[in-house]
């Protein structure tokens, strides 16, 4: 073993260091390769929304899978397969081939059935996951044969929330004022309507002014601007009853009504002590705190997510500026400094992004900023745009915009990248506020 | 990493060099190992056997005059023999004359005459054969005391032989063996220094060859690297476009999931590995994976193994829109 | 509402012209102020305005000097007060150099009438939000009523409400229709 030990030393070493250099080397691609994807596709969901089987008469009207198609459009999230493109239409998991709609590109699929019995329609719906060839939700739901729509949109949210994690808000509803002029005659009506446009209810009419709908916490109440008396009042509105009462009536401007988290009190705007300011107001008591104080006009309040401060619009820099007080009574920090015109700050529910009106070269954009890194980007294509109303679920915006010397309402991703208008009404269209989601 | 590597080398090398200098101390063992082990016949071997050929001829030759006298002998007795015979068949012709002239009268006598004469010389023959046995054993004891004695001598004078020859060979073994322990002991001296003076070529050599190898393992693996980022990359574009982000999902949320390959690209297994913490997230991250039919991988065999029969994708949104 | 087109008309033209007259206050936002739309209606309001100043019978003898003197500025101040709308640049609330002398003399006018009420209404064209308007509107109504008891009127006499962009003069959505919008109307009741 040892003899000519200095001939052998030198390659047995040389081996071994090449061993070792090898281990290394093959240590160090133990170490598994790592794939980052960090961006994901610059499109809208694959996902076929396969008519429901029906057993029973139908309501006349849109079908159920059609509303849910058009939901799930809307919320430029998903892009439904045409129905005409469908390999077959299933109606039950065993009907379900997978292979099929991975062929057709698609991730999900809804099937359905439709039973009614007397009164009632029951839908009984399953969702898959193509690809992982799993059935992700399965459920019934029902309705009265005369809210179809109600189930459609309720099997709307569930696909959505199944697919997305973050819950549907197809059953919200929206409340915007329409204002119609023929000749010298002008209505103002306060109206509410499903989501998609559908369902529209006039709530009040008016001659004069309605402005600022605001929509309580439990969806049950609006808080509105009305000029019926001559003069900016600050109305609440029972929606279910049709009650109304004067929150606010004060010399000067009584406006921009916001709830509170609670529904107890609301924000609102009076310039009874000289100029536009906001103040708090307990609805019960009557009580009124102000909380701004500067000889700037102090508009458009509205709480931020945490339920403890408020963000709102001054123009005490020269131009209209939102500001951020993290409590009530501390010092405000201006947030948006992107161009000279940023006003009516409506945060989303998770305090992520502040979504506002925003000028830039001549147009009227909507526009958030991202409170982590406050990075302000717009999010319309469109001009002349107002009225931003953030949907619960901070994936949906809606604002108001000019179509053909109307204003019409337009819905977009938060982010910008899908819009859709919503059918158009009778004249202008204006002010939307998107309500709750309501369980 | 390379300090570690260094540093393994170096204790490498030191491993290898203290393992190699102790060797010193064995390798007179070797010589004397050397001693015992058979060394080929020597020359004098040659001489024995001429010498045992000369004697084998002398005792041939004996042995020849010896039959050859033996071989008169027995031919002079022929002669008397046949010369007696002759006589006899002359006698015999004679008497044959006789005989037939008195064969009649004399049959009867004739045939006792006949009768008593064979019997007479029978006992004449069976005397002569019975002498010539005697003669010829007492002939042939002698001859085999003469080899018994012939050979006893020889062995002896063999023996002899064979001692010196033994110590003879002792001597130039012993000679010899000296000279290679001499020659050995030089040669090991000289292989000490040679050791030494070669320690540092070696060194340099093995610096030499270990950077010649980690240059080629590093061409490698960067061939193998680059093989690999480029597959890396098709795979994340892949990915990319057939991944879609939930909305709910936030730059804070990384799925990583454990993927296994097979050569042709499709996939095997996939594995969540580490959750985002929300199953939309997470489901989309595998929705995704498990879309691709197939995905974009080496036709190299080394680097599909050393990278892509089993890898982990990490899904974190960074630019969400 | 009350006035005559015909003096609503009148106002306006005064007022552009005076603007036009006084472009030194020439404005510094980009997007904002009289745009070239208006700019036509210059030469014709430049000469109603003076022709309307000068073009009284003011040589009739008869009169004294101090009292033809009174009786001109007089005929000044009711032409004065024939302008009861003011304009306004973008998103500001200062009232025009060219708008004060009329002003002023709504100012004494009150000041002569004390049971002489009337009604500030403020006015924002329809560009920026719907509540920041309101208040915009009322900041200008607020400022003309500032001025207005600043130069003699009472508080009592006065009475503000803005209507922000919902009540536009002209319709459309041109600068110049922005520009005839952006107004504090005096209504006097």
């Amino acid at each position: 073993m040892t003899h000519n030990a200095y001939r052998q030393g030198f390659p047995f070493a040389t081996a071994l260091t090449a061993l070792v250099l090898f281990m290394l080397v093959a240590g160090s691609a133990r170490a598994e390769l790592l794939i980052r994807i960090t961006e994901g596709a610059d499109a809208a969901l694959p996902i076929a929304v396969v008519p429901f089987a029906e057993s029973g008469a139908m309501p006349a009207g849109d079908k159920v899978s059609s509303i849910v198609q058009a939901d799930l459009t809307m919320s430029g999230e998903f892009r439904p397969l045409d129905p005409s493109k469908m390999l077959s239409l299933p109606s039950q998991r065993s009907e379900v081939y997978f292979r099929d709609w991975r062929l057709l590109g698609q991730r999900y699929v809804l099937v359905g059935q439709l039973n009614r019995t007397g009164e009632r329609v029951e839908a009984r719906y399953e969702l898959f996951d193509v690809n992982r060839e799993e059935r992700i939700l399965g459920e019934t739901a029902g309705a009265s044969a005369n809210n179809v729509r109600t189930l459609a949109h309720h099997i709307s949210d569930r696909v959505y929330e199944a697919i997305t994690g973050d819950p549907g808000v197809f059953s919200t509803k929206l409340a915007y004022i329409t204002l119609n002029r023929t000749g010298d005659e002008t209505r103002y009506r306060l109206q509410v309507s499903d989501v998609d446009g559908k369902r529209a209810r006039v709530r009040l009419e008016s001659r004069e002014p309605i402005l600022s709908p605001a929509w309580s916490p439990d969806g049950k109440q609006l808080a509105y601007v009305s000029f019926e008396t001559g003069k900016p009042v600050v109305f609440t509105h029972e929606l279910a009853t049709g009650e109304r009462k004067k929150a606010a009536d004060f010399p000067g401007l009584n406006s921009a009504p916001a709830w509170s988290p609670d529904g107890k009190s609301l924000l609102l705007t009076l310039s009874k002590d000289g100029n536009a300011e906001i103040y708090r107001l307990e609805i019960a008591s009557g009580n009124l705190t102000r909380l701004t104080n500067h000889w700037a006009i102090d508009t458009e309040g509205v709480w931020d997510h945490t339920g403890r401060g408020i963000f709102y619009t001054s123009d005490r820099s020269g131009g209209p500026q939102i500001y951020h007080m993290e409590r009530l009574g501390a010092e405000p920090k201006r947030i948006t400094f992107g161009s000279r015109y940023n006003a009516r700050a409506r945060p989303d529910a998770k305090g992520e992004y502040v979504y506002y009106v925003h000028q830039r070269n001549r147009a009227f954009h909507i526009a958030r900023i991202n409170l982590k890194n406050g990075e302000e980007s717009v999010i319309t294509r469109t001009e002349s745009d107002e009225s931003p109303s953030v949907s619960p679920n901070g994936r949906m915006l809606i604002y108001a915009t000019q179509q053909n010397g109307t204003s019409v309402l337009t819905v977009v991703s938060a982010n910008g990248g899908a819009a859709y208008s919503l059918p158009a009404a009778d004249g202008d269209v204006r002010e939307p506020a998107w309500g709750p989601i309501v369980r | 990493m390379s300090v570690a590597l260094h540093l393994l080398i170096m204790v490498i090398a030191l491993a290898g060099w203290s393992w190699t200098s102790p060797v010193s101390e064995p390798e007179p063992r070797l010589i004397s190992a050397r001693l015992v082990s058979p060394e080929p016949r020597p020359s004098p071997v040659v001489d024995e056997q001429d010498q045992r050929d000369l004697e084998q001829e002398r005792r041939q030759q004996e042995e020849r005059e010896r039959q050859q006298e033996e071989a008169e002998r027995r031919r002079q007795q022929e002669q008397a023999r046949q010369e007696a015979e002759r006589q006899a068949q002359a006698r015999q012709r004679e008497e044959e004359q006789e005989r037939q002239q008195a064969q009649a009268r004399e049959r009867a006598e004739q045939q006792a005459r006949e009768q008593e004469a064979a019997r007479q010389r029978a006992e004449a023959e069976a005397k002569e054969r019975e002498r010539q046995r005697a003669e010829e054993e007492r002939r042939q004891q002698q001859e085999a005391e003469r080899k018994a004695e012939e050979e006893k001598r020889r062995q002896e004078e063999r023996r002899k032989q064979e001692e010196a020859e033994r110590k003879r060979q002792e001597e130039v073994a012993r000679q010899e063996a000296e000279r290679k322990r001499q020659e050995a002991e030089r040669r090991l001296r000289e292989q000490q220094l040679e050791a030494l003076a070669d320690q540092s070529n070696r060194e340099r050599e093995a610096e030499a060859r270990r950077q010649q190898e980690a240059a080629a393992a590093r061409a490698r693996e960067a061939q193998m690297l680059t093989e690999s980022e480029k597959y890396q990359s098709l795979i994340r574009e892949r990915l990319s476009q057939a991944w879609y982000p939930p909305s709910s999902a936030t730059e804070d949320m990384t799925a990583r999931l454990q993927i296994t390959l097979l050569p042709t690209g499709e996939l095997a297994n996939v594995r969540l590995v580490s959750s985002s913490g929300n199953t939309a997230f997470d489901n989309s991250a595998l929705g995704a994976v498990r879309s691709l039919t197939r995905y974009p991988v080496p036709s190299d065999r080394d680097t599909f193994e050393r990278y892509f029969r089993q890898f982990t994708i990490e899904f974190n949104p960074q630019r969400l829109r | 509402m009350k006035f005559s087109v015909q003096s609503k008309a009148f106002a306006m033209l005064l007022s552009v012209g005076l603007v036009a007259g006084c472009s030194s206050t020439g404005d510094t936002m980009d997007e904002e102020g009289y745009g070239s739309d208006v700019a036509p209606l210059d030469q014709d309001g430049g000469s109603t305005v003076y022709s309307g100043a000068d073009g009284d019978d003011v040589s009739s003898s008869g009169l004294s000097d101090d009292q033809r003197q009174a009786a001109q500025q007089q005929a000044e101040q009711e032409a004065l007060r024939n302008i009861t709308v003011f304009y306004f640049d973008f998103d500001t609330s200062e009232i025009k150099q060219e708008a004060r002398d009329v002003l002023v003399a709504h100012a004494r006018y009150l000041a002569d009438n004390p049971r002489q009420n009337v009604r500030i209404e403020g006015h924002t064209d329809e560009r920026g939000t719907k509540e920041y308007n309101l208040a915009l509107g009322e900041r200008r109504a607020s400022a003309i009523q500032r001025f207005l008891i600043v130069n003699g009127a009472s508080r009592g006499q006065l009475e503000t409400i803005s209507y922000g962009e919902e009540k536009p003069a002209v319709r459309g959505s041109s600068e110049s229709a922005w520009a005839q919008n952006r107004r504090v109307e005096l209504v006097f009741q």
